[in-house]
């Protein structure tokens, strides 16, 4: 199999995190800081030092901030719904997915918050001076998706937070599409909250992600339960990251997660984007070459990500990654991709569109059958 | 499943051809895998521009339709290539709306839930 659907999530994992996962698993396999026996209190620390390898990692000051969820979408509702109060308003982009997008919606059913939606540029990028003027006098929020899982544009993070900071509003970034893609420095960037997966670029297992907080926002519990300390206190125990982490953790996917970290170090994340960039062109370069196709993708990949979407003029997008699986073994993404607003402004709402996503697995051979493939159907 | 919404527009036509009303979702597949007939199929083949219904047609909704029967979901991919004998392109080629929009809509099967 030809596979072209790591935007989704990355495939195969690196053989070193699934034989670090299993063989940690197996000796330490227990209630992590839960108990006083010697197993429980490794488990405690393999959560604790991977809490410190993701402060690093992301450039936080505070490993007690990092709060173990289980994907970027519970981070983002964990921090929504954690910030957010009615009345407040928020601003976020046309480029969120629907991990941001319906949070707000409910929200404003629910509580009556408002919203406002800053759309991108003809070439996917959201331009910061628009993010300041969507900002009013009661805006608490500003929420950015910092890669678009649709079209790969990165946006300009610090020049966003910036703005931010300048009128006094939390940013909130999802780099569910970028983190262990690209470095992430929260503190140089002003970026005050970040919401990650783990199953992505980071190299871990799905079922396992975060959120890190800087000290200087605040994020009330909207989730009860046990903690593993403090348990006589009939309410949530105070205090990061128990505040925000109610039962017992995904230890398993930390195991994993604190892996793929060690995985992103050895190989070098600037290496394997530079790879995945290059086969980017390529594929872009050849898909443009095919009459009828459409691609949606800006041919700029200075701010990229390894995305291409694009669609066979006739053909619905989900027929072509029907057509590309079962008649040539190459697994895409089709449809609107958990992000409509990006689908509507391409005007691609009503049938989607084909994503290709590549990864650090991909080869320059898998890109020139791919190119043939398409071209085939496209015939 | 239960009935949800009739297909705006068909309510009055299928009760002509059927015994009983036969609901569709918004993007025209069956709601109940049972209410299809081979009438029906020929019907709805008619409204999508397939005129001719020839033995490959046949033989992808006989497929498809056992297929449906015996396991409860749609073949995956290759199982569809296999079980047809056909490639994909063909078989997108040979339905109006092609692999999802014609063959698996006109074979009664149910609308895939995924994301679009």
């Amino acid at each position: 199999m030809i596979y072209l659907d790591n935007a989704a999530t990355t495939f195969p994992k690196p053989a070193e995190v699934l034989t670090q996962m299993l063989e940690t698993y197996r000796r330490i396999g227990v209630s992590p800081g839960r108990g006083g026996y010697d197993q429980a209190v490794e488990a405690g620390e393999l959560v604790e030092q991977t809490r410190r390898k993701l402060a690093r990692f992301f450039g936080s000051s505070d490993p007690d901030r990092v709060i173990f969820t289980a994907n970027a979408t519970d981070a983002l509702n964990l921090a929504i719904q954690g910030i957010v109060v009615p009345g407040d308003h928020v601003v976020a982009t046309r480029l969120e997915h629907n991990s941001v997008l319906r949070p707000l919606h409910h929200l404003k059913r629910q509580i009556g918050i408002e919203f406002d939606l800053v759309p991108f540029d003809k070439n996917g990028f959201i331009d910061p001076d628009r993010i300041g003027r969507a900002i009013r006098p009661h805006t608490k929020l500003v929420i950015v998706c910092h890669a678009s899982n649709v079209l790969g544009t990165i946006q300009p993070a610090a020049e966003i937070a910036n703005v931010c900071a300048a009128r006094g509003v939390p940013l909130l970034l999802d780099v569910a599409q970028s983190a262990g893609m690209i470095p992430i420095d929260m503190q140089q960037w002003g970026v005050r909250a970040i919401a990650f997966t783990g199953h992505k670029a980071m190299m871990g297992p799905c079922g396992i992600g975060g959120l890190v907080v800087m000290p200087d926002l605040e994020i009330r519990p909207t989730r009860f339960g046990g903690t593993g300390v403090d348990s006589a206190n009939l309410f949530q125990t105070p205090g990061f990251p128990h505040c925000l982490e109610a039962g017992t953790l995904n230890l398993l996917g930390v195991i994993g997660l604190s892996a793929g970290l060690d995985y992103l170090e050895k190989t070098g994340m600037a290496r394997t984007l530079q790879h995945e960039i290059a086969l980017l062109e390529h594929l872009h370069h050849g898909l443009q070459a095919i009459d009828n196709i459409r691609v949606y993708t800006s041919p700029s990949y200075g701010l990229h990500t390894p995305v291409l979407t694009c669609n066979i003029d006739g053909m619905r997008s989900v027929d072509v990654s029907t057509i590309l699986d079962g008649d040539y073994g190459i697994a895409v993404r089709a449809g609107l991709h958990c992000a409509p607003l990006v689908h509507a402004d391409l005007g691609t709402e009503t049938h989607g569109a084909v994503r290709f996503s590549l990864g650090p697995f991909t080869t320059r051979e898998d890109i020139d059958n791919t190119v043939s493939a398409v071209a085939a159907i496209a015939r | 499943m239960e009935p949800r919404e009739p297909k705006t527009g068909d309510s009055s036509r299928i009760p002509a051809i059927v015994d009983r009303d036969v609901y569709f979702d918004k993007e025209g597949f069956l709601y109940d895998f049972e209410d299809w007939s081979e009438e029906l199929f020929r019907v709805l083949a008619k409204e999508a521009g397939l005129l001719e219904i020839n033995d490959q047609h046949w033989r992808v909704i006989r497929f498809l339709r056992e297929f449906f029967a015996i396991n409860g979901r749609a073949p995956l991919n290759r199982q569809l290539r296999e079980g047809t004998g056909m490639r994909l392109a063909e078989l997108e080629s040979l339905f109006p709306g092609g692999i999802r929009h014609g063959a698996r809509r006109l074979s009664g099967l149910p609308n895939p839930e995924d994301c679009r």
